[in-house]
């Protein structure tokens, strides 16, 4: 009991002193969280953000056939990707040809992300939207109907793309079905699976889907595989070295600490303390310190990595952004540690050389 | 005299000096390194990006609608639409030209092929040309998609050649008609030799490529192109991008032109090409700029709370070593020193320790982002040259900043009281 006496006295006589190296930990111990945090996260945040580009698997017709069952939607969703069936077909338009694609606009929706759109992005029975360049070809603008043969419909609005869309005239999948004779069938499905399983994926379809042709679109998934990791190797690189450099400041002034009370240490000695006594003194005080800077460190780091998920990835479900709870225990663990093997360090240093030196003050 | 004072105070207490600098430089060390990464990574990002694929498309603006579904065209295509191939360097004399990282020019064809109608497209692989101011450059289909794979090999067509009748078919259509490399289809009555087989996931699978002036020979169509893909790097679109350029300011309009935005870009190629029109390929150019937009963000943030704890730690140590000077500071005033005078000197002392652990932190830190940029991105960063007198700069003012307070606090004081309490 004595001994925490004294070790509490201690702190609380060299307050001020004390607070200099704590917030030093503190720093090290928020940077730490903040960095782990941000870094465990980025590749689930940033593979949201190549979702966007829409699809990565397509499932062609193989062989002689000229389409793939319906059945593969299914299919692909059960593996958990989002699918949706594509149909083309050519119809008549004020007398000339023109492409009509049929889109299942609700499963497409989060395929078509890029799409930019005047007016709906969805048409319904009996309506369609128009590409960008149909309507200028047609001179047509929403609202109007299109005298599509066989299907007239209401024109939701005009989509742009600078992809084929641009040439086409959007139905619902079931219209354009009918208008090109098709019986639960699509001429292409897309699907888009998540980053780090889409290989997986793509074997599976293909076992699911005999006499269909399962490509991966290599461009979309080696991108984004490359980019998640450059993006993490970075981001753990610079953590590393933020945090050997902090901790070698950290180290810097827990020995600073120890190494200005050597005349404290050589009166101890002088009067008779063990060494073993002397140095469980510096260190539960380190301890003590250790802690607190932990604590306050963890608070902020987390409060600085959800600021920081908070402004660049904003709509991420709630709490959960940029911020891992997990992160605790290492940081913990690792700032006391540091903070033990300084003042060990530099305690031993001191006890090492002869109390009567000491005291006479070198 | 403040020479003097310094060279004595540093022989007295070598150690301590020695830490302090250490700690500055520590400090200056981790801005630099942070600084430097944080600098570049969005171009590098940006470069990576561009395996996605062309975010740019070129056509002839009298181009009708088109008819065509999967590379097959419902309709016939007029000859009077088309971009003049001799034109096309064109492309890289535009303000931006040092983002276009390639472009790829295309003309469409059908043949029939084992019974079926089957696109055929006769494009630049890899062609070598002299740019507008003469300088070499390349262009081609491997400029604008370095994701495609081959099977075989790539067709050789720096040199120009009408007479090289050589093919690379996608993966899907080479399994329906089960050629390999080096195999001979028959393309518009005529043998050509595969080469290599295309893989890519797309729609380029149902298709056969050929060289641009073989197909132009062939289809009695010289020196005509149906459109042209390009790949530029770009800067993400924000409101100001969004803005129609017909409505612009002059001052607007000349930093809107100025800055990378694919909108400008796309302006440019058709002042460069007035025969043609540009579009955005937005399933690419959105996505990139959104992704580039967060990844810059997202460094920008972590460097300031990097920064802002190196500033802490530079400004915390020299509070320190004032607050254990405070006796030298109570002689001084006791022998007659001007508040001024112990201001200035130690000032000057702090700056100096600021501007030498600046120096050496700083030329750590560039080694340290060189470091990290090699390791991940495989080339050296470019890191501003100013990046390192700004930081050194930084450290000094904030050395100084951060023992102007408890200077003042110490001035302050009964020097006969700081005296007599010792030390702090």
């Amino acid at each position: 009991m004595m001994f925490w006496r004294f070790v509490l006295r201690a702190v609380e006589l060299r307050k001020k002193r004390l607070l200099l190296a704590f917030s030093a930990l503190a720093v090290a111990a928020t940077l730490a969280t903040a960095l782990f945090s941000i870094y465990s996260d980025i590749e689930r945040k940033m593979r949201v953000e190549f979702r966007g580009y829409g699809a990565n698997i397509i499932i062609a017709p193989e062989g002689g056939g000229e389409t793939v069952p319906l059945a593969a939607v299914a299919e692909a969703e059960r593996q958990g990707a989002v699918a949706a069936a594509f149909v083309y077909t050519v119809g008549r338009l004020g007398g000339e040809p023109v492409v009509v694609a049929g889109i299942d606009f609700q499963r497409a929706g989060p395929l078509t992300d890029y799409w930019r759109v005047e007016g709906a992005r969805v048409a319904g029975s009996g309506e369609c939207l128009v590409g960008s360049t149909v309507a200028a070809h047609f001179r047509l603008r929403a609202g109007q109907q299109a005298q599509l043969q066989d299907a007239p419909c209401a024109i939701r609005g005009i989509v742009s793309s600078g992809g084929p869309e641009d040439a086409q005239v959007l139905l619902p999948f079931a219209a354009a079905e009918k208008l090109a004779g098709l019986h639960d069938a699509a001429s292409v499905v897309e699907v888009r699976a998540d980053g780090e399983r889409v290989t997986a994926v793509k074997a599976a379809l293909v076992k699911a889907l005999p006499g269909t042709d399962v490509r991966l679109l290599h461009a979309v998934a080696e991108t984004e595989a490359n980019v998640v990791l450059k993006i993490r190797s970075t981001l753990f690189l610079l953590t590393a070295l933020i945090l050997g450099i902090t901790t070698l400041c950290v180290t810097g002034n827990f020995s600073a600490l120890v190494l200005e009370r050597s005349k404290e240490i050589g009166i101890l000695k002088a009067i008779g303390a063990a060494d073993r006594k002397i140095a469980a003194l510096f260190l539960s005080e380190s301890l003590i310190l250790g802690l607190a800077s932990a604590v306050t460190g963890y608070g902020l780091g987390l409060l600085v990595a959800w600021c920081i998920g908070r402004q660049i990835f904003p709509g991420s479900a709630g709490t959960g952004v940029g911020v891992n709870y997990g992160v605790f225990l290492p940081v913990a663990g690792v700032t006391l540690a540091v903070a033990m093997v300084a003042t060990l360090a530099a305690a031993a240093r001191i006890w090492r050389i002869r109390t009567a030196v000491i005291l006479r003050g070198e | 005299m403040f020479l003097r004072f310094v060279s004595e105070s540093i022989r007295r207490a070598p150690r301590r000096k020695a830490m302090t600098v250490a700690a500055v430089a520590m400090g200056a060390a981790v801005a630099t390194a942070m600084l430097g990464v944080m600098l570049d990574i969005g171009d590098r990002v940006n470069r990576e990006l561009r395996g996605l694929g062309a975010n740019l498309i070129v056509t002839p603006r009298a181009a009708s609608m088109p008819v065509e579904i999967g590379g097959i065209s419902y309709r016939p295509v007029s000859r009077e639409d088309y971009i003049p191939e001799d034109q096309l360097p064109k492309i890289k004399s535009t303000f931006w030209h040092l983002n276009i990282t390639g472009f790829a020019p295309s003309l469409k064809a059908e043949a029939v092929m084992g019974g079926r109608k089957v696109p055929v497209e006769g494009v630049w692989f890899l062609r070598r040309l002299r740019g507008p101011d003469g300088a070499p450059l390349e262009a081609g289909l491997r400029t604008v998609n370095s994701a495609w794979k081959v099977d075989g090999q790539w067709v050789d067509d720096r040199a120009r050649s009408d007479a090289a009748l050589e093919a690379m078919p996608g993966s899907a259509l080479a399994r329906k008609l089960g050629v390999k490399p080096g195999d001979t289809v028959q393309l518009f009555g005529q043998p050509f030799l595969v080469r290599g087989i295309l893989s890519t996931g797309g729609e380029e699978e149902d298709r056969i490529f050929v060289r641009l002036e073989v197909l132009q020979r062939l289809l009695h169509r010289p020196g005509q192109v149906d459109a042209v893909q390009v790949g530029a790097l770009t800067k993400p679109e924000d409101e100001f991008a969004r803005k129609d350029p017909a409505r612009m300011t002059r001052a607007e309009y000349d930093r809107w032109y100025c800055t990378p935005y694919i909108s400008s870009i796309a302006h440019q190629i058709e002042e460069a090409l007035p025969m043609a029109v540009a579009k955005p390929i937005w399933r690419v150019a959105d996505n990139e700029g959104k992704l580039l937009g967060k990844i810059r963000g997202l460094m920008l943030l972590v460097a300031l709370a990097a920064l802002a704890s190196a500033g802490l730690t530079v400004w915390s140590v020299m509070a320190t070593t004032v607050l254990e000077r405070r006796a030298e500071i109570a002689v001084m005033q006791a022998t007659g020193a001007s508040n001024w005078m112990v201001m200035a000197l130690f000032s000057a002392e702090v700056a100096l320790e600021g501007a030498v652990g600046g120096l050496i932190g700083s030329w750590v830190g560039l080694l340290l982002a060189e470091w990290v940029g090699r390791s991940v991105f495989q080339t050296s960063l470019e890191i501003p040259a100013m990046l390192g007198p700004v930081v050194v700069a930084a450290a000094v003012i904030a050395s100084v900043a951060g023992a102007a307070q408890p200077l003042r606090q110490a001035l302050a004081l009964d020097p006969a009281i700081m005296l007599r309490e010792g030390q702090a």
